[in-house]
């Protein structure tokens, strides 16, 4: 069950890990969800309406462009996304972050804990 | 890129209202809901290849009420933002074009010009002629015509989407 916390990070990191995704590959969205559903191990189960605009504003920012795709044979054209430049660049200071940000909170946690086991 | 729309693909008419009923719920601008409409027929498109059937598809979606309204809540940044001076433009424009109303119906012409064509005036001596519709009289109508075109164009720049 998602409580109000796990709601509040999953929102904090879900932009980081649309454009982690489409800086490892092209991808239309669809695809997007399920490989968030699947690298996650299902905490991020997403429906379209909330991946658009995450999509739209990456893309509106040069993280990202959009373009159609025709596949092999007559399949219908499909609408993927691809990262920029910028959208790289953007992803690596964005992870160097997030690793920061984990290592600062992991340290705060052990500080605490070890402060809390320690006699007054 | 251009926002084209898979107008080539083959949606058959439970989908096509579907969708349909989607885009006539998002409170998007225009380029916008495009954009929508084009990803959620690749997500159609995708689903499909997967061998989802389009029932499933759309039960998947949600409702068109329900997926429009999470666009709606997840793009309040897209929405339209109006401003109140959107009302003087559009009082103008009222303005101008009652006045043009009534001038034609008073003046019984329409541009409405300040007397008939047919006579163009008269000599009343040798060196002066009478004229009896005024050259200026096309001008008040050109002017409240102007007007109403810049109220109008005033009120509906104003209600233009802004990315908050």
């Amino acid at each position: 069950m998602d409580d109000r916390f796990l709601q509040q990070l999953k929102k904090g990191v879900l932009e980081m890990l649309v454009l982690a995704l489409i800086c490892a590959a092209p991808a239309y969205g669809y695809e997007l969800l399920q490989k968030l559903k699947d690298s996650s191990g299902g905490l991020f189960v997403l429906k379209e309406g909330t991946l658009y605009p995450i999509l739209y504003r990456l893309e509106d920012d040069g993280m990202i462009e959009s373009s159609w795709f025709q596949g092999k044979s007559r399949a219908a054209p499909k609408k993927i996304y691809t990262a920029t430049e910028q959208g790289r660049r953007e992803y690596a200071r964005r992870k160097d972050v997030w690793t920061a940000f984990v290592g600062a909170v992991e340290s705060f946690t052990k500080e605490v804990e070890r402060d809390e086991t320690q006699p007054h | 890129m251009k926002h084209n729309r898979t107008e080539n693909v083959q949606f058959l008419p439970p989908v096509k209202r579907y969708m349909n009923a989607v885009e006539r719920r998002l409170q998007l601008p225009l380029k916008l809901k495009v954009r929508v409409m084009n990803d959620f027929a690749t997500s159609f498109i995708a689903r499909r290849e997967q061998g989802e059937t389009d029932a499933e598809i759309m039960a998947a979606l949600g409702t068109p009420a329900q997926a429009a309204k999470c666009l709606n809540e997840q793009m309040k940044e897209y929405t339209f933002r109006k401003s109140p001076w959107r009302f003087a433009f559009l009082a103008l424009a009222l303005l101008s074009l009652l006045w043009l109303a009534g001038f034609a119906l008073f003046t019984h012409s329409f541009p409405p010009v300040n007397a008939g064509v047919g006579i163009i005036g008269g000599a009343d001596g040798p060196t002066s002629i009478i004229l009896t519709s005024s050259p200026a009289g096309i001008w008040p109508a050109i002017t409240a015509a102007f007007l109403a075109a810049v109220g109008l164009v005033g009120f509906f720049r104003l209600r233009r989407c802004r990315r908050r």
